[in-house]
Formats: structure tokens, sequence, C-alpha cells
């Protein structure tokens, strides 16, 4: 559970079940009403839901390949950021949005499967992988192809596409992009724990693609589209909110060994870094994240924005455990239209 | 000897007579419409008769979002007023452009109000020859949009040629559904979409969809690379194939593909 769902007393199956049926009177914004620089309008967010973010936790550690004691560096990650999984449902959210053959566009498919070991090592009832690959239709190809249909067989562990898997609507907490609903599998909605793990990624719409936007994958195409056309006519920074405020992932891990810089997060290059990031909390995570790209976290919406409501994204209220970001920032080439992004 | 992907398919039906985008979910138009053209079944054409839309169309409506799967399942319904309604909806139905993209073509979307793509432009496209050929204009725009998405050196992506100056590779699932649309209207989109699947489609054989469609579009066009391409698709084992993958594999290995032999 994370500190609003301690506070208010009820896991997250629980939270989603009852957002599902109730009549949750979120006050009306649009899209330009919640634009940094209108910071009194009226939250655009159920506050009898979302409390003030507290303290988050994030641990940055060094991984250098995909290979050798992933699992461990995994395992030591979680661990440093508290993560409680005992005898939890857990599903693993990697991002797949596509496959390409020598791009570092996908999670890494053994980053997944070494989280799936260690969340099986801190006592985990089940661990399942799933995604709804946001280009391709054929989500079996994207998973063959990548390599994590043959990691998650050598680990025992299954798979549901989330663009196919059994759904229905939930009544978003938010009202960022008046969907009003959205149609949230089963699989997430059931699990007691979701991980976001992104690619550390730019991206050529929103600056940054982490823990947040790849939430967008946990949408079934078969409603949303390939791509997943409706949630971008609704705004893209909006959406990411409306989804982020329903999914509520629990952790993320960044995949940071090697990233992609430039025009992500489809089309851009290759950025070796070397790192994982953990977190407690998926804003805190994102600014950290997005520190390490040498982004100025203050300068990204969409993240400013989730921090209202969604986790923490001051600094100075993230415990940051492992490395010092400011000691392993990689600076990222900027998505084409987002110099902007970048610190001074 | 194991279920055929027929098997498999018809298996996945509902007691309501519809099919769901897997085995053991609710019932969804999509995944019906497909599985009535390749099983040429009709339980589930009756209930796609039962959850047309009143405004004509198919598909979920999630809040804000109409989702539009009406063209195939105009594909799938036998004549009378229940594919009439679904063919004036898909002829009032366009995608849409924003600031900049005035007077491009709009085709179709996958929910209203948004950009047009190439599969569902492709579906329109089949729905209208087949049913409403009449219907030139959004026929001619449809056409446009293919024309203007198709990769560069051949066949189709979702639906993006470009982004942002890099050129994206196409697919071999939508390369081709939309060879299906354009078969007799265009020889060069023809030609260089098949010439696409020829090289690209081993390489995407590892996905069910993909590779039923590479089988589909071959047979359609009388392409050599039909039978090897049939072969691996009686091969095929997946594990947990969706609808539409099995529905595919059944018009690319049976009767259902005449359905989208359209003039």
């Amino acid at each position: 559970m994370n500190e609003h769902e301690h506070r208010s007393g009820i896991d997250r199956r629980t939270f989603l079940a009852r957002a599902a049926g109730a009549t949750v009177a979120v006050v009306g914004a649009t899209a330009v009403g919640w634009r940094l620089g209108h910071p009194h309008r009226p939250p655009p967010f159920d506050t009898r839901i979302f409390g003030p973010p507290g303290e988050a936790t994030v641990a940055v550690l060094k991984a250098s390949s995909y290979e050798g004691a992933l699992e461990d560096v995994v395992l030591e990650g979680l661990r440093q950021i508290g993560a409680d999984v005992h005898g939890a449902r857990v599903l693993l959210k990697p991002n797949m949005v596509e496959f390409d053959p020598g791009s570092a566009i996908n999670t890494d498919p053994r980053l997944v499967a070494a989280t799936v070991a260690a969340m099986r090592r801190l006592g985990a009832a089940s661990v399942t992988v799933g995604e709804g690959p946001g280009h391709r239709r054929d989500t079996g190809y994207v998973v063959t192809a990548s390599g994590l249909a043959a990691h998650l067989r050598d680990a025992g562990a299954s798979f549901v596409d989330l663009n196919t898997a059994a759904a229905s609507p939930l009544r978003t907490n938010s009202s960022y992009t008046g969907l009003g609903e959205l149609w949230l599998p089963q699989a997430i909605a059931e699990a007691d724990v979701v991980v976001s793990m992104p690619k550390m990624k730019t991206h050529h719409w929103v600056g940054v693609t982490l823990s947040l936007k790849n939430l967008f994958g946990t949408l079934p195409g078969r409603v949303y589209g390939w791509p997943k056309n409706a949630l971008h006519w609704a705004s893209i920074e909006g959406s990411i909110l409306d989804i982020a405020g329903v999914v509520r992932p629990r952790y993320a891990i960044v995949d940071a060994i090697v990233g992609m810089e430039g025009n992500g997060p489809i089309d851009g290059t290759s950025k070796p870094v070397g790192l994982l990031v953990f977190g407690d909390d998926p804003v805190a995570t994102d600014v950290t994240s997005a520190t390490i790209m040498g982004m100025d976290p203050g300068r990204i919406a969409y993240l400013q924005e989730a921090g209202r409501f969604l986790g923490q994204a001051d600094p100075s209220r993230i415990r940051q455990a492992g490395e010092d970001p400011a000691a392993v920032i990689t600076p990222f080439a900027p998505a084409p239209g987002f110099a902007n992004l970048v610190a001074s | 000897m194991p279920p055929t992907l027929e098997d498999r398919l018809r298996s996945a039906r509902n007691a309501d007579g519809g099919f769901g985008p897997v085995a053991g979910v609710p019932s969804e138009p999509d995944a019906t419409a497909l599985a009535a053209i390749a099983l040429d079944d009709g339980d589930a054409r009756a209930w796609l008769a039962a959850n047309q839309r009143a405004d004509g169309g198919f598909g979920p409506v999630v809040g804000a979002v109409v989702r539009d799967d009406t063209a195939v399942a105009a594909m799938a319904l036998p004549d009378g007023d229940a594919r009439e309604r679904a063919l004036d909806r898909i002829v009032a139905t366009a995608g849409a452009n924003g600031p900049g993209g005035e007077g491009d073509p709009l085709g179709w979307p996958w929910s209203d109000g948004t950009h047009g793509w190439v599969e569902p432009t492709a579906w329109a496209i089949l729905a209208l020859r087949a049913h409403r050929p009449d219907a030139s204009d959004r026929l001619d725009d449809g056409l446009a949009l293919l024309r203007d998405r198709e990769s560069v050196g051949g066949g189709w992506n979702f639906g993006d040629r470009t982004m942002l100056g890099v050129d994206l590779h196409p697919y071999v699932q939508t390369t081709g559904i939309a060879l299906f649309a354009v078969h007799g209207l265009d020889p060069g989109l023809m030609a260089r979409g098949l010439d696409t699947l020829r090289r690209r489609w081993a390489s995407e054989a590892s996905g069910l969809l993909s590779l039923a469609l590479a089988a589909a579009a071959f047979r359609r066009y009388g392409d050599p690379a039909a039978t090897e391409t049939a072969r691996r698709l009686r091969g095929a084992e997946p594990v947990e194939p969706d609808t539409v993958a099995l529905a595919w594999a059944t018009i690319a290995l049976g009767s259902g593909l005449h359905v989208l032999e359209v003039p």
C-alpha cells in the first residue's frame, strides 16, 4: 500500500472497486486549466481520494549490464525502498510499445525476468507480466520477437495481453481529459501491487516517458486503437494523469541500464546509463529519473501536476538511497522541441 | 491430434453466440464479426445484429470514447436493415485532422473524433466496395489515405509514414489488411505492398496474427508465398491466441476469404 492507502485504510483492490461503483464528484477542469501557473484553481482530482503527497523513497543502483547478478541488484533496490509484496499478487508492467531489433525501445526482458525472481524472493504470492503494446496489434509478435516470452517461460511466469484481456469501465478519479471512464483490464484492477517498469527515454510529445507515461500500455487497444489515439486527442499529458489516478502503481523500476535519447520513444538513440531507479512513488521516481537524464523536472508540466496528487514531486521530500542522483547525471539529448527541459 | 486453429476458434464461442477478444471474455463486436466471417456463423451474426448501437455503429462506448468497429461488422452482416444502417454510419464517419492537416485525407478512425489510421480505413474501404460502391467520394478518400500513409518502399505500419523526419518501417499485419483493401485499385500500391510482405513476413511469423494476415493476403493475390505461409500457419501452436488472430488464421486457411474478395 502507498501512503494514501495506508491513510484511508483500504487496499488497492478495494479502492478500485469503490471507485468503480461510486459516483465520484470530480471537480470539472479542462486540459488548459491545470497548466502550471494556475495552482489556485480548484483541483481537477477527487480530494477525498487523493491526499497531499507525503515523503517518498527512491533508490538509484548501478547496474552495468543486463547479464550477471541482475536479480540481486533488483532485490537490493526493492529492499532499499522498503518494498512489501509479501503475499501479494504482483503485476509487472514493462514498456513494450513496439519491437525493432537492435533498438532500445523496450524495457529489457532480462530485467523483467530478474524482477519476477526478485518479487518471488520477497514473498509475492504471484507475479504476472502485463502489457498492451501501443503500436502493434500483434502482441504475440512483440513478446516473442523481443525475447520476453522466452524469458518468462524460463522463469515460469505468465504474461497477460492487456489489449485483449478481460476489462471493465472505471470512472476516473480526476478530470484532466474529460474521458470520464477508462476501460481497465481486470489484471490491473485485481492486482494487489502494480509495478510500472518503463525504459528511461525521451519522448517527442511530452519530453520524457517514465513510470507514469508507461501506464498508457495498461489500456486496451481494442477500445483506444493502435496507436491509442483517443488518448492523444483527449490530451496526452491529461491522459497520463487520469490513467495514473486509476491504475495507481505502487512501485516503479526504471530500466536505465540502457535508455533512449533524442527522438524517443521509438526512433531515438541508445543511451548507456548503467543504472536502475527504484521508487515507492511513481512521481518521485520520475522526478529522480528526469534529473539523472539531465532534465529539470520542474519544467515537465505533467510531472509537476502529478505532484499535486499522485506522488511526491518535491526533491526535498524524496529520500534518496543508493547513488546520489546528482553524481550520476548522464545528460540525454532532448527530444525534438524539448530543449527547454534541459537543466541549466 | 491437436486441435486446429479453427477448432480453437470455435471453442472460444460464448454461450450468447458471440466471441470475446480471448476465450472466456464477454462477447465484443470486433472479435465476433471476424469470427462470423471466418466460420460463416449465423449465431455470431445474430449476436452482432442484437448488439448494434442506435447510431448504426458497432463497438464499445467507454466514457467519451466511441470505438468504431462498424466496418468489420458490416462485412459480417447479411443483407438487411442492420447492414444498411452500419453502412450509413461508415459513410458518415471520418477521421479528424488537427491543425496543419487541413485538406489531407481523412480515412476512418479507431474511435470517433480521432485521426484516421490504416486498419480501420482498410476495413471501411472493404465494406464500401462490397456493399456501398456508389460512395465514391469516401472510397477515394480512403484510398488517398492509404497512399499517403504508405511506408517508404511500400507496405504499411499502423499509419505513420514518417515521424519527425524518420521513415517508419512497415508491419506485416497492417500491410496484409491494407492489401485486401487496395486489391485491384492501385497497381503500384499492390506491387510494393506485396513485395514488402514477401520480404518481411518470415521475420514477423512468430506472431500468429502477422502470419495469418500474410497467409491470407498472399492467398488473395495468388502469390506463391501462400503455400509456405499456409504450411507454417497449419503448424502453429500458439499458447494463448486471441480471437482475432484465430479468426484471421481460419480465414487464411478456409472458405471465409471469399467474403473479403470484394469486386
